[in-house]
């Protein structure tokens, strides 16, 4: 069939709205755990209200998300995971983490996002020990990371990097997330020959986002965010020995438009993302809302893993309105913004956080990670087709 | 709360001053995809060589990249980008 053909819609508009992220999932892909909501450190745009107490999630709470999560984990062909966040999960200590980590079968995949600090050669060896996967938060070189620092204002810098340096001492493979406050023209091949030289295998570029306690805008320039992800690209194709997450999600859905498979990009249903929280609430969809409350939304929670099940919880998502009016957010972004098929409906946090509501569409964390990303990616392919 | 309004986005690839609604509906991204595609043709094989490459030097536990979907990378890590 030609492209031509494929595109006609049989009522003689345009091309027929992508299909994908249509309703929410009754079954995750994975959950988020809050072991804690304490954090060692005190970053300048960290969205967490609860990040300087430490209120620790107790193991009944682990139990009974468990008890789904392994039955899940268990069904054939699927993967999942478990995700510790916080706060900072290391600052729950080892001995409370294992015990929050053991009523999950083997089956069962964990991973911490972690600032890194705590890491030393015990936290190492109980990676290996529980085989929890290590993804780092750290913004590039010293200069990059102002805005993070402990609560007294000292820069973690250093701390970040001997935990880095532990893991690959022990050679423990790592991911890494970066955000971006400031996409200036020359950052994206600082930042990309630096996380060649931390040693990761996966990369993930968040520009930073308006939500939760951070208010700082990231409002930026069309054209410059678009020429920073076109300037990462070009780094990455010098050394593509990491896996560049928005490279690489950009140029799949770029090779589906060319052949004709686009529709296919996006997942069916929007995942939950069940977010667990210390006392057991569950946050569905954006785990930066957890915390949060609002004299029209209430606490955005959709039940409590102690009173009732996971899935029952999440079998019934349209019981919490602000997820309907959320869901009816992604419906117009599905109607109204064409690069839908590629982004799948702005995020539920940024809505909030940016327009007060959730049915509103474009956000300006749309435009920053989605729309100019691949607009970005484009204007690569178009300037600079080949490699040196 | 932060204003509602919508603000203007201006693509890359089309005129300037555009709004994304004003530079077309999806097939004008498409558009846009295949008026590049030749240099597109040279980055996909690029990343597919590398992706090859990532993949012949990962052990089993490795956190490198499948290519359809992405078996080995976190799966937090999808399209979804939650949590950061």
């Amino acid at each position: 069939m030609s492209r031509a053909e494929t595109r006609q819609d049989p009522a003689g508009g345009g091309r027929p709205a992508p299909t994908g992220m249509r309703g929410v999932a009754t079954v995750p892909s994975y959950v988020v755990m809050q072991p804690t909501t304490l954090c060692n450190l005190d970053c300048s745009y960290c969205y967490l209200p609860l990040r300087a107490a430490n209120r620790r999630m107790p193991v009944p709470v682990a139990a009974a998300v468990a008890r789904p999560v392994n039955i899940w984990a268990a069904q054939q062909g699927r993967r999942f995971s478990v995700v510790w966040h916080g706060g900072e999960p290391l600052a729950a200590g080892r001995d409370h983490l294992a015990a929050l980590i053991s009523p999950f079968s083997a089956d069962v995949e964990h991973h911490v996002q972690t600032n890194a600090t705590l890491i030393d050669d015990p936290w190492c060896e109980f990676f290996r020990e529980h085989r929890i996967r290590v993804s780092v938060s750290v913004d590039g070189p010293r200069a990059r990371n102002d805005s993070r620092h402990t609560r007294g204002g000292r820069p973690a810098y250093d701390q970040i990097r001997s935990g880095v340096e532990a893991l690959r001492r022990h050679g423990i493979e790592f991911s890494a997330l970066c955000v971006v406050s400031d996409p200036s023209p020359g950052l994206a091949t600082e930042l990309y020959r630096f996380f060649l030289d931390l040693g990761c295998d996966v990369l993930g570029i968040n520009i930073e986002e308006t939500e939760g306690v951070n208010v700082r805008s990231n409002r930026w320039p069309d054209r410059a965010v678009a020429g920073f992800w076109a300037e990462l690209v070009g780094a990455w194709r010098q050394a593509p020995r990491i896996h560049l997450r928005e490279v690489e999600w950009s140029l799949r859905y770029a090779a589906a438009v060319l052949d004709d498979t686009a529709d296919e990009v996006l997942p069916r249903q929007l995942d939950p993302i069940p977010t667990i929280g210390y006392d057991g609430s569950v946050v569905l969809l954006s785990p930066e809302l957890a915390g949060f409350s609002d004299p029209r939304y209430g606490d955005f929670t959709s039940g409590n893993v102690l009173a009732s099940g996971l899935a029952e919880i999440l079998a019934t998502p349209e019981r919490t309105p602000w997820v309907t009016e959320f869901v009816a957010g992604v419906e117009a972004c599905r109607t109204t913004c064409p690069y839908f098929g590629f982004c799948g409906g702005g995020h539920a946090a940024n809505r909030y956080f940016e327009h007060g509501r959730f049915d509103g569409t474009e956000t300006n964390h749309c435009r920053n990670s989605k729309i100019h990303l691949l607009e970005g990616v484009l204007a690569h392919a178009r300037d600079q087709p080949a490699a040196d | 709360m932060p204003e509602t309004s919508r603000q203007r986005t201006e693509p890359v690839g089309a005129a300037p001053g555009a709004t994304v609604a004003e530079a077309g509906g999806d097939d004008q991204v498409a558009d846009r995809v295949y008026a590049v595609r030749d240099g597109l043709a040279l980055l996909l094989a690029e990343a597919e060589q590398a992706r090859r490459r990532r993949a012949e030097a990962a052990g089993a536990d490795g956190a490198v990249c499948a290519w359809n979907h992405f078996e080995n990378i976190p799966t937090f890590y999808n399209w979804n980008n939650r949590p950061r």
